[in-house]
């Protein structure tokens, strides 16, 4: 082929439309994993990289047989669980409430992206004032109605501040899983439901037997993302709690970063890293195979 | 059971759908709500199912009023033209579901399912989903859904628009198999008036919301009564002449044609128009007092008759039809001959046949 017939070609055309994709993908995704993934064999101090050495499973071998690794895992799971859990059984009861034409619907939902769009540094923020203990407006409130009759300390114990980073977390995305539900929802054929009427099903019935089977690919897709993006989270844990008290809400993004950053054990860091991504991508393939993603026929 | 409809009237908002409709469905016939599209006959359908409210007027099955009633205690069973069948479910399972909701033993519903899947020649489907079965097996599996519980009354809208023409035909008469099998009151929605031709005890034409006429399928065809239903029953579509009506005579350019006798009442000078179908026209080798003469514009071929187009003076045309072995050529000269028993005529201000009385 000349060189005149190339530009022109069609391959060319396409090429140049993907060229920023890949380039992009290179630079802020390949590049990195494939960096932790090589740093995750070295032992490297970012203070002292003139004792940066090659150590081989050493450090894979450390994180381990290290007790907090395992109490990461085990906080993230739990966080991750539960915020899934609750953001889809709040996320699908919106999604139902809101797809009724009831009057001030379009309102509300515009009204449901607000948590998405507010940056999550100043969320973290806001959250810590409504749970201060003393000044915060959630323990006025409970004090005041007379649910509670002492301050409760929200974030200072164990069990309270990994509440309340769930509840930070199932507040901000729980949208997102209202979105996806609701698109699906209006896509739902009515004619089923008048089926459904006329078999004789009642309300529930048929929810379980029309709608919910309409979900259950919407609801595999969004379980998946949000599993991923819950399991990995670290803004939000860190800037609420920093993982404490101790170590009571550390997950392994932040088990990850503060061996990086304050235990300067950049390639432990990096191994726990590796570890996470690891577990993230069999867990999700496992997953979806026994979900059945994609074997559906339409 | 016997279904009647007294003074049934439906606003959307402000939009009117259905007036006054008055109609008494007979006990275990076939009847179809016959309209061109948007006419409101799905409307008129999901009303007495039970899904859509009444805004006015009352429905009653057999003596009882059901106009509060939820579809599932009205003892209806229904088709749906995109057949709705329940995707996650296998044939089994859908044609079983309406019993199972209602906590009917196992062993009925087996049985049940088992006897409507043989009637319908569907049991070997009966373990796959809807997504693997043809339109003609969704169909039947859909019918057979709606029949597996015995229902009283038979609902079924547009079932067959979704089949290729020739399964169309089968099918039409595989339904009325069904209907008179099943017992049930059966109430059919078509906008093919073949289709309620041929499958009917009686038709209720409908016009933007007004039952323009209710009778049985010969009624409809050879007595319209008025201009909507003599032009939308028949195929080829009846010939339709304006004109006014002399002393027992229609008056058309200028020729004089002889007509039936008119007890609807005639005024000097009427204004009419003359109605007749082309299966009723014939040709004359010379011209008389009862024919109109014209030039062929278009022959079509239709199997074993011809269609003819006749360009009249005036503008207008009309179409005949004859025998396919007659030769006929464009740009003959023809005189039509009219039959005086086979015209209808109707009122030109009101539409109604003057014929009727
Ligand atoms: N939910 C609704 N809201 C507002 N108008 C409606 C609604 N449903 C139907 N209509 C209107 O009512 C009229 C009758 O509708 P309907 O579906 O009964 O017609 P149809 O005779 O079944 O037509 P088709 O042969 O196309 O199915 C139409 O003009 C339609 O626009
Ligand atoms: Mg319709």
């Amino acid at each position: 082929m000349s060189r005149l017939n190339f530009l022109s070609s069609d391959r060319f055309v396409g090429l140049v439309f993907i060229a920023p994709f890949v380039v992009t993908a290179l630079v802020f995704m390949v590049y990195p994993i494939a960096e932790a993934v090589r740093m995750s064999f070295f032992s490297y101090n970012p203070l002292r990289p003139d004792l940066t050495s090659f150590v081989g499973l050493a450090n894979f071998e450390f994180v381990f047989s290290d007790p907090l690794f395992w109490d990461s895992f085990r906080q993230a799971t739990i966080w991750t669980l539960l915020s899934i859990v609750f953001q889809t059984v709040f996320g699908v009861s919106i999604a139902l409430l809101l797809h009724r034409a009831l009057f001030g619907m379009a309102f509300f939902r515009g009204l449901l992206l607000f948590p998405y769009i507010v940056p999550t540094v100043v969320i973290a923020l806001i959250w810590r004032w409504i749970f201060n203990p003393e000044i915060g407006v959630v323990n006025h409130f409970l004090l005041w109605v007379g649910l509670i009759n002492e301050p409760v300390y929200w974030l200072s114990t164990p069990t309270m501040a990994m509440a309340s980073t769930i509840m930070l977390n199932v507040w901000k995305y729980t949208p997102f899983v209202v979105i996806c539900v609701l698109a699906r929802l209006q896509t739902v054929p009515l004619e089923l439901y008048d089926a459904a009427k006329v078999d004789g099903a009642g309300v529930i019935r048929r929810f379980l037997d029309v709608t919910l089977p309409q979900l259950r690919e919407v609801l595999i897709v969004v379980i998946v993302f949000r599993t991923i993006w819950t399991f990995n989270k670290f803004e939000e844990i860190y800037l609420l709690t920093k993982g404490g008290p101790g170590t009571s809400t550390f997950n392994l993004a932040v088990y990850s970063f503060e061996q990086s950053m304050a235990n300067l054990r950049v390639g432990v860091g990096a191994a726990a890293g590796v570890v996470m991504m690891i577990m993230l991508l069999v867990g999700s393939i496992v997953y979806l195979r026994i979900a059945g993603f994609g074997s559906e026929e339409k | 059971m016997q279904v009647s409809l007294t003074r049934i009237n439906k606003r959307f908002g402000s939009v009117q759908v259905l007036k006054d409709v008055d109609l008494v469905f007979p006990s275990r016939k076939f009847v179809t709500l016959l309209g061109p599209s948007g006419c409101g006959k799905t409307t008129l359908l999901r009303m007495i199912a039970g899904l859509e409210d009444i805004t006015a007027g009352s429905i009653r099955f057999g003596e009882r009023e059901v106009n509060k009633l939820a579809p599932r205690d009205r003892n209806i069973a229904m088709v749906f033209q995109s057949y709705a069948l329940y995707p996650q479910m296998s044939v089994r399972r859908n044609l079983g579901y309406g019993l199972r909701v209602r906590g009917t033993p196992k062993a009925d519903i087996e049985e049940a399912v088992g006897r409507v899947a043989r009637i319908l020649e569907i049991d070997h489907l009966l373990d796959r989903k809807p997504a693997q079965l043809s339109g003609g097996q969704r169909q039947r599996v859909a019918l057979g859904r709606a029949m597996v519980r015995k229902p009283d009354i038979f609902l079924m809208d547009e079932p067959l628009s979704n089949l290729d023409a020739k399964l169309r035909v089968t099918m039409r008469g595989e339904l009325r198999r069904f209907h008179l099998d099943l017992d049930a009151t059966t109430i059919y929605v078509t906008h093919d008036q073949l289709e309620a031709m041929t499958m009917s005890d009686l038709i209720a034409v409908m016009h933007q919301g007004v039952v323009q006429q209710f009778g049985t399928p010969a009624e409809v065809y050879s007595q319209p009564a008025n201009v909507f239903v003599a032009g939308f029953i028949g195929s080829p579509p009846m010939n339709f002449l304006p004109g006014t009506i002399d002393a027992g005579r229609f008056t058309f350019a200028d020729a004089k044609l002889p007509l039936p006798a008119l007890p609807g009442g005639v005024k000097p000078a009427h204004a009419a128009i003359l109605g007749v179908r082309p299966q009723d026209l014939i040709f004359e080798g010379t011209p008389a007092a009862d024919t109109l003469t014209g030039t062929i514009s278009l022959v079509e071929l239709l199997g074993s008759e011809k269609l003819v187009e006749v360009n009249l003076s005036g503008q207008k045309r009309m179409s005949v039809q004859i025998h396919a072995d007659m030769v006929v050529n464009m740009g003959d000269r023809v005189h039509v001959k009219f039959d005086p028993q086979r015209v209808h005529v109707f009122d030109t201000e009101s539409g109604r046949s003057l014929r009727a009385g």
